[in-house]
């Protein structure tokens, strides 16, 4: 059996191989995503069990927290959001179909998937740039 | 065409989360910028500012349907890495009932202490 081109196994969740910008979005995606869901677990945690056991032990977690190697991680879990739900958008628009262009036939020199120019790709890394600026300046205000 | 419609629900949580984490993103933590248009929100990680959204039934519900999304959406995508590893059918299937499991008594755990606070 001949092994599958451009199949990269395992090793293709942290390696792109040959792939372009938005197999590096896709594992950016799943790497947020597993950070996201390992947050939900600690928040859920503490906004359950902390809160059930009353106003000291919830007011102790809250200072505990308001540490600035929580608030970094605090940033990054808001950065990570603000990617997920834009490159998830993203993905939703295109596995309906949009902006994938009209099919064409292959004429050289072919407009193939490696070559093209990615708008979309790049118009949303710039608004994750730009709100992850904005996140950051709110955090370095001062917020909870 | 089971697993068609799971996807498609995990596409609709996945806008959902977007709505619902963006209003409590915004309202708990960017409280400089909430600032600027003249909301108050100093504090709203205090014990008397959680207390006073969790009395408000708009916030408890918005926070159970959070969850419910949350959940669906974080698990069935989990599921989806896991499975990338390719286990047997059996072992499909101990993954997929561990998760509906894990997820059924998150939720209700999740909603017993809002609604909890809601009646006392």
């Amino acid at each position: 059996m001949q092994p599958r081109q451009n199949y990269l196994g395992a090793g293709g969740w942290v390696w792109a191989g040959k792939y372009k910008l938005e197999r590096y979005l896709y594992l950016l995606h799943r790497i947020t995503g597993l950070g996201l869901l390992l947050f939900g677990v600690i928040h859920l945690i503490i906004t359950t069990f902390y809160r059930y056991r009353g106003e000291s032990v919830w007011e102790s977690a809250m200072s505990t927290l308001s540490n600035p190697a929580f608030r970094v991680g605090e940033y990054l879990v808001a950065a990570a959001f603000v990617f997920h739900a834009l490159n998830g958008l993203r993905l939703i628009w295109q596995e309906f179909g949009f902006g994938l262009g009209r099919p064409a036939p292959p004429i050289y020199p072919y407009k193939d998937a490696l070559r093209k120019k990615r708008r979309w790709a790049i118009a949303m890394i710039a608004v994750v740039a730009v709100l992850a600026l904005v996140l950051l300046g709110d955090f370095i205000a001062g917020g909870p | 065409m089971r697993a068609t419609r799971f996807h498609l629900l995990h596409m609709i949580t996945g806008v959902l989360i977007a709505v619902l984490l963006g209003i409590h993103m915004v309202r708990l933590h960017l409280d400089s910028i909430l600032d600027w248009f003249g909301v108050d929100t100093t504090g709203s990680t205090s014990w008397e500012s959680m207390i006073a959204r969790a009395s408000e039934g708009i916030w408890a519900a918005l926070y159970i349907a959070l969850l419910a999304v949350a959940l669906y959406h974080a698990l069935y995508g989990l599921r989806g890495i896991i499975l990338e590893l390719t286990p047997s059918a059996k072992g499909g299937r101990i993954i997929t009932w561990s998760f509906i499991i894990i997820g059924i008594g998150a939720f209700g755990w999740g909603t017993y202490v809002p609604l909890h606070l809601l009646s006392s």
